[in-house]
């Protein structure tokens, strides 16, 4: 199997800067996300990884072998498009063995069995002679999928592929995506806009914005963790305060945030503004620390929580309570120990 | 031989009319100055005669070509002649001559007038063909008073000559008696005229007009045509086989050997009067030259001669529908042929001296006249 | 092939006596005569004053009255007519060129897009055939067309034999307004080319867009307007370009019908090259040429922009057109019915009564001009025209044309297609053959290719005969596949050609299993155009063929052209019959490939 290297990346068009200076490692058999909003460079990142673009600097390498100028046909990489890009004048057994003509069905089956055990696979057995046009959107999906595995290829490159259907097929379909990729151990890179489905289903997730890249991790790290304000921001909900660092005891750090004064975990050494990132389910009604008292503007019911939306001091809060609350105002705090401290230069 | 050599061909020469090539010109050149050309002691009478001509000598319906090749290779047992038909007529030649290229014709068959001051205002005067020695030919003094062409250089002879005159449909109309009657209210939008600019009536009729009217009053008269309601057409074939042979209007310049084929085609003969007013028409001699490159300089001098004789004289007149160029005396037509093709009392002609220099600038004051208001 | 013989003739324009010069093409544009009242700001552009207070004193002099009118002759029904009087402005014969090309291009759309319509929704008898032979004008050289009106609406014409049975008529169609009748013959030629593209377009309409439209509340009128009309502008309006080049760079159909009054720019061009002034031909032509290249960039900046849409794969479901007598009395049908009449009238009257004057002569039926055909075909010599070598010809040349025209302009298309703006003026560019004058191509070939071209050393470049002839056809043809394909292949999803790369397939693989499958359709339509410019091409094969043996149908209908038209008309009769049949077979073949 195969891991993949992008070394310094940059690509322009024009005076445009879609990517710049992207380092990434994608480990062997692993299943690796590119999230980011739209815009952020991770499509271009696919499609430099996939040889549909050529980076105007930097290299990308398929373990040792160095792939600057090699046509995509050459790289041994399956692509599924959120548009499906199922070819329409061909049957579904067409489409899913159209890669087969050109490299040899792996493990010395023929190219029917091929194309059957990836109908099987992807839950699609005895549909090879329909037409795209008659399968619903989820199956078109599956069969792009099939399409792009058939050949078995070194990479798998999903950009955006459940971004047309609805919800709950995309839970299901994301599950046996997962599911397939870890079966076969294949080098995944996953594209999407969606941060908690790329919490869900990455072994590890980059987190791009503006062409570059914010931070590299587990969904745990990323979550827990953030690296730069835009990341805590980006992935889950979160309340993010700017503050100063105005003095410390050694186990703890006093913040000055808005003129209130929080304790927090210590920072570094030399460390005087920072981002303090809480999110919403740690703030609590019985926390002693940290209290801060919030107006209630809106309240979203989701079930086993309710969201509440506010606001405190010019900062926009989300909680997360068990009920509605009654009243206009609710008085919270949180433990140092929740709170994610991040220094700012 | 062919006085070119072919060293190279591109994409294989053994399909017939084949891809591109790339010649050279050869550099043995025959060409003597053309002046003079003295009876030879024994002429070569042997080799293939190249002919240009115009396509209805060839093709279209009993053309006449195919006779005078048949009988020119009877009478010429060594000789062969080969048709060839340019595209746009001598200009071809022209164009060959300024650009230098080869120029494979022995013989022009069809040159008119306007052809040969085309030729001197765009070559040398009197390029292109050479000036003939009369002499040689025996049958050009059967040639009738009147029809010499009128060239200062002596290059063509002519071997037959047509009337453009109006046409006209005698239950509809009365026959014109003078061109003025043309400009009356008993002639408004009656007739069919063409555009001088491509069509030889159209330019024949236009340069009668300037002999009867003079430079600056010809123009006069066609503003009182056109408020008449003259219809301008592009061409003999649209104006005569298009608009007037399906009834749109009641008079057409065209020839006036018209009834001959009215006769021959079983038409209505009472649209098929031809109209001398003035007792005129416009005379349209057509000559034939000899180029001055030719290769079959004997050959060529033979085929003129050949053309005036008695029997294709005969088979030019008939199957061309054209007057003959010789006195009566040394052809022998149809009765139906005297009957159905009409002479005027007074042929006109614009001679060579008044065109050059001045046909273009008459032609093109009179298109701009009715073009592009 | 296209490059050489052009630039060999536009030199003229700007060359005299071996220096680079302007003075013709000033010349030309300060000539009122070309240009009218444009002309004189051509010759002082910075006096804007003057010329502002000409365009006042001419708005002053502009007045509306509204008069009663006699459209019918003989019956008395006044129609008041609004007239707006405006004092006269010369348009030159630029501006009067430009004039009729517009009307014509409107008429030919009117004409066109109802037997589109009918064509793409209706199911009947023989629509697959009828649509075939939508090609069929499109063929026939000029001087046949001309004679074709002539016989259909002239005073003694088919039209007025059949009013004469009713007791009506004779009426002088064409001497009442020649103007109208150039027009309609302009739309005999142009209309089928609008229906043809324009159907393409239908047929790929995805059906189930309207249904989407008409399930968010729009009535079928509005689906109609909303969904499918954006959808068919952008190949109305290829048609509607096409129609406005060929029709301003018409020749013989304006002076064959109208006359001299309705000369265009190109009888000018023609007479110039007649005169061998070749200087103010190829001027002329040059400014002929840039403004179609400048419409063609134009249209080409607007289809781009349109491109982005996706492309539907199901087919619009057809009715059956008269199912039922009910259903046939409907509204709709009436009016099908009552285009069907007019389309009976300017397209199959003519064309029948070119066939029937094949068969009739002065004195009645005869069978003499076919008779002359045979015989020339038994027994005409080899430097004659043979029937059955021109038919060859022209097939054999028809099919060469199509295997060189459709891989070009397919080419031309994936070139193009995403490459921007700078795609925009390649693809301009490599429209050039059709912004060209005919004439001025053929002129071109004359003086460059079969004279030769003079290389050092005394050596020649030369190129004639039949593989000449099929690359100017394929020249002449190529845009036409370009055109068809260009729309269709930019409406392509390129994840499609990724995918297909992705799953490695080289470019080139990708192209043939992928886009020209998807495309097919239009290539279809493009190649049916391509076989027809080849069949119909005129000037430049005369030219090409010289006297050889490669002259086609067209060539032979104008040689065969004599003191009567019969046999003439005969060989048109057997154009128009090869053609009819090989356009069945084309769509035939071809409609299995966009399956």
């Amino acid at each position: 199997m195969t891991e993949l290297r992008l070394e310094g990346v940059s690509k322009a068009y024009g005076d445009t800067v879609a990517l710049e200076g992207v380092d990434l490692t994608v480990r062997d058999g692993e299943f690796f996300t590119l999230v980011g909003p739209s815009g952020c460079g991770k499509t271009t990142t696919l499609r430099t990884v996939a040889g549909f673009e050529e980076p105007t600097d930097g290299a990308v390498r398929f373990d040792s072998r160095e792939m600057t100028g090699v046509p995509p046909e050459q790289r041994d990489v399956g692509v599924v498009f959120q548009s499906y890009a199922l070819f329409p004048h061909m049957s579904v057994a067409e489409n899913v063995g159209y890669g087969l003509q050109f490299r040899e069905p792996p493990d010395g089956v023929t190219v029917d069995e091929r194309v059957a055990n990836l109908l099987e696979l992807v839950d699609l057995e005895g549909m090879g002679e329909r037409s795209p046009e008659q399968l619903s959107g989820g199956q078109r999906q599956r069969v792009a999928l099939a399409r792009a595995l058939a050949p078995a290829p070194d990479l798998l490159l999903l950009d955006e592929p459940m971004s047309a259907l609805d919800a709950q097929l995309r839970e299901s379909l994301r599950r046996q995506v997962k599911r397939i990729q870890s079966t076969l151990e294949i080098t995944t890179v996953y594209v999407t806009h969606d941060q908690a489905e790329a919490l869900a289903i990455s072994d590890r997730l980059a987190v791009m914005n503006d062409g570059g890249v914010e931070q590299v991790g587990r969904p745990q790290e990323v979550y827990r963790e953030p690296a730069t304000r835009f990341v805590a921001e980006f992935v889950g909900d979160n309340n993010v305060f700017e503050g100063e660092v105005c003095g410390g005891d050694g186990e703890y750090s006093r913040v000055d945030v808005d003129g209130e004064t929080f304790t927090l975990p210590t920072v570094p050494e030399g460390t005087d503004r920072v981002t303090v990132c809480v999110r919403p389910g740690a703030l609590s009604r019985s926390a002693e620390r940290n209290r801060l008292t919030v107006r209630v503007e809106t309240s979203e019911f989701l079930g086993e929580t309710v969201r509440v939306n506010g606001r405190w001091n010019g900062t926009d809060i989300v909680l997360q309570r068990p009920t509605v609350p009654e009243r206009d105002e609710l008085t919270v705090g949180f433990a140092p120990e929740d709170a994610h401290v991040v220094a700012r230069q | 031989m062919r006085r070119r050599t072919f060293v190279g061909a591109v994409g294989g020469s053994a399909i017939a009319g084949v891809a591109g090539c790339l010649t050279r010109d050869g550099d043995g050149s025959e060409d003597d100055d053309g002046t003079g050309d003295p009876e030879p002691e024994n002429p070569d009478l042997e080799g293939e005669v190249q002919v240009a001509t115009y396509d209805s000598m060839v093709n279209g319906e009993n053309p006449a070509g195919p006779w005078l090749k048949d009988a020119f290779e009877e009478a010429y047992p060594d000789a062969e002649l080969t048709w060839t038909v340019p595209e746009n007529g001598i200009n071809d030649y022209i164009d060959r001559s300024q650009q230098n290229a080869e120029i494979d014709a022995d013989v022009y068959l069809g040159a008119n007038l306007d052809d040969l001051v085309r030729v001197d205002d765009n070559l040398e005067d009197g390029g292109l063909l050479r000036e003939l020695n009369v002499d040689r030919i025996d049958n050009a003094e059967r040639i009738r008073d009147g029809l010499d062409m009128g060239d200062p250089h002596g290059r063509v002879l002519a071997y037959d000559t047509g009337y453009v005159s109006p046409v006209y449909d005698e239950e509809l109309v009365d026959e014109p008696e003078t061109l003025d009657d043309l400009t009356e209210p008993a002639y408004e939008d009656a007739l069919l005229a063409q555009n001088a600019q491509g069509s030889d009536t159209g330019q024949a009729f236009l340069l009668w007009t300037i002999d009867a009217y003079g430079e600056d009053g010809y123009l006069d008269y066609w503003r009182e045509l056109e408020a008449n309601g003259v219809r301008i057409l592009e061409d003999w074939q649209e104006s005569y086989n298009g608009a007037y042979m399906n009834g749109e209007r009641s008079m057409v310049i065209s020839y006036s050997t018209d009834q001959v084929f009215a006769n021959e085609y079983d038409y209505e003969m009472s649209r098929h009067q031809v109209a001398f007013p003035d007792g005129q028409a416009y005379a349209n001699p057509e000559g034939m030259g000899i180029f001055e490159g030719a290769s079959e300089l004997d050959l060529a001098y033979e085929f003129l001669d050949f053309a005036l004789s008695n029997d294709a004289q005969a088979v030019i007149a008939q199957r061309n529908v054209q007057f003959p160029a010789v006195d009566e005396e040394y052809v022998d037509l149809d009765e139906e042929f005297d009957q159905y093709a009409h002479t005027p009392t007074e042929a006109v002609t614009i001679g060579y001296d008044r065109l050059r220099g001045n046909l273009d600038g008459w032609v093109d004051d009179w298109a701009r006249e009715f073009a592009g208001r | 092939m296209l490059y050489v013989p052009v630039g060999v003739v536009f030199v003229n324009a700007v060359v005299d006596d071996g220096g680079a010069t302007l003075a013709f093409v000033r010349e030309v544009l300060t000539d009122p005569f070309y240009f009218g009242a444009l002309a004189d700001v051509f010759a002082e552009p910075l006096s804007v004053r003057h010329h502002l207070a000409s365009v006042a004193g001419w708005l002053a002099a502009v007045s509306v009255s509204v008069s009663l009118e006699y459209p019918l002759p003989g019956v008395p029904l006044p129609v008041p007519v609004p007239g707006l009087e405006t004092p006269g402005i010369r348009t030159g014969l630029f501006g009067f060129t430009a004039y009729q090309a517009a009307l014509s291009t409107v008429a030919s759309v009117a004409l066109g897009l109802p037997a589109a319509y009918i064509l793409a929704n209706y199911e009947f008898r023989g629509r697959q055939t009828l649509r075939s032979l939508t090609i069929l004008p499109f063929v026939l050289p000029g001087i046949m067309v001309a004679v074709g009106f002539y016989a259909m609406f002239g005073r003694t014409g088919t039209l007025n034999g059949l009013l004469g049975v009713g007791g009506v008529g004779p009426y002088p169609f064409i001497e009442w307004n020649p103007l109208a009748v150039v027009i309609v013959a302009h739309a005999f030629y142009n209309a089928p080319l609008v229906a043809r593209v324009t159907v393409a377009a239908w047929e790929s309409v995805d059906a189930r867009t309207v249904e989407t439209a008409r399930s968010l509340g729009a009535s079928p009128r509005r689906a109609f307007r909303d969904v499918i009309v954006p959808q068919l502008l952008p190949a109305i309006l290829t048609g509607a370009l096409l129609t406005f080049i060929f029709t301003f760079m018409t020749f013989p159909i304006v002076l064959a019908l109208g006359g001299l009054q309705l000369a265009t720019v190109e009888v000018w061009i023609y007479d110039r090259v007649r005169r061998l002034a070749y200087a103010e031909a190829a001027t002329l032509t040059v400014l002929e040429t840039l403004l179609s290249l400048a419409l063609t960039y134009a249209y080409l900046r607007y289809e781009s922009a349109q491109s982005g849409l996706a492309r539907g794969a199901g087919e619009p479901d057809r009715e059956p057109l008269f199912p039922d007598l009910r259903t046939a009395l409907s509204p709709r049908r009436v009016a099908i019915l009552g285009y069907g009449l007019v389309a009976v009238v300017v397209f199959v009257g003519p064309l029948a009564s070119l066939v029937a004057g094949s068969v009739t002569d002065g004195s009645g039926l005869t069978g003499r001009h076919y008779a002359f055909l045979l015989e020339r075909q038994l027994e005409g010599a080899d430097y004659q025209t043979l029937p059955w070598v021109a038919i060859r010809n022209s097939l054999v040349f028809g099919v060469a044309t199509l295997a060189v025209a459709v891989p070009m302009g397919v080419v031309v298309s994936v070139v193009t297609v995403r490459a921007g703006r700078g795609g925009a003026i390649v693809d301009t560019l490599a429209m050039l053959p059709l912004a060209v004058s005919g004439v001025v191509f053929g002129i071109g070939l004359l003086r460059g290719l079969v004279f030769g071209i003079p290389l050092p050393g005394g050596w020649r470049f030369q190129v004639t005969g039949a593989v000449a002839i099929v690359f100017a056809h394929a020249v002449a043809a190529y845009p036409f596949v370009t055109r068809n394909v260009s729309p269709l292949l930019s409406n392509l999803d390129p994840a499609m050609v990724e995918s297909a790369r992705a799953l490695g397939a080289t470019r080139y693989r990708a192209l043939r299993d992928v886009e020209l499958p998807l495309v097919a359709s239009g290539i279809v339509a493009g190649a049916a155009f391509a076989f027809a410019i080849s069949i119909g091409e005129f000037s430049s094969t005369v030219i090409l063929a010289g006297g050889g043996q490669s002259y086609t149908m067209p060539v032979a209908v104008e040689r065969y052209l004599g003191r009567r038209s019969g046999p003439a008309i005969a060989m048109g009769t057997v154009l128009l019959a090869v053609t009819a049949a090989s356009f069945v077979v084309v769509d035939r073949v071809g409609g299995r490939f966009e399956r």
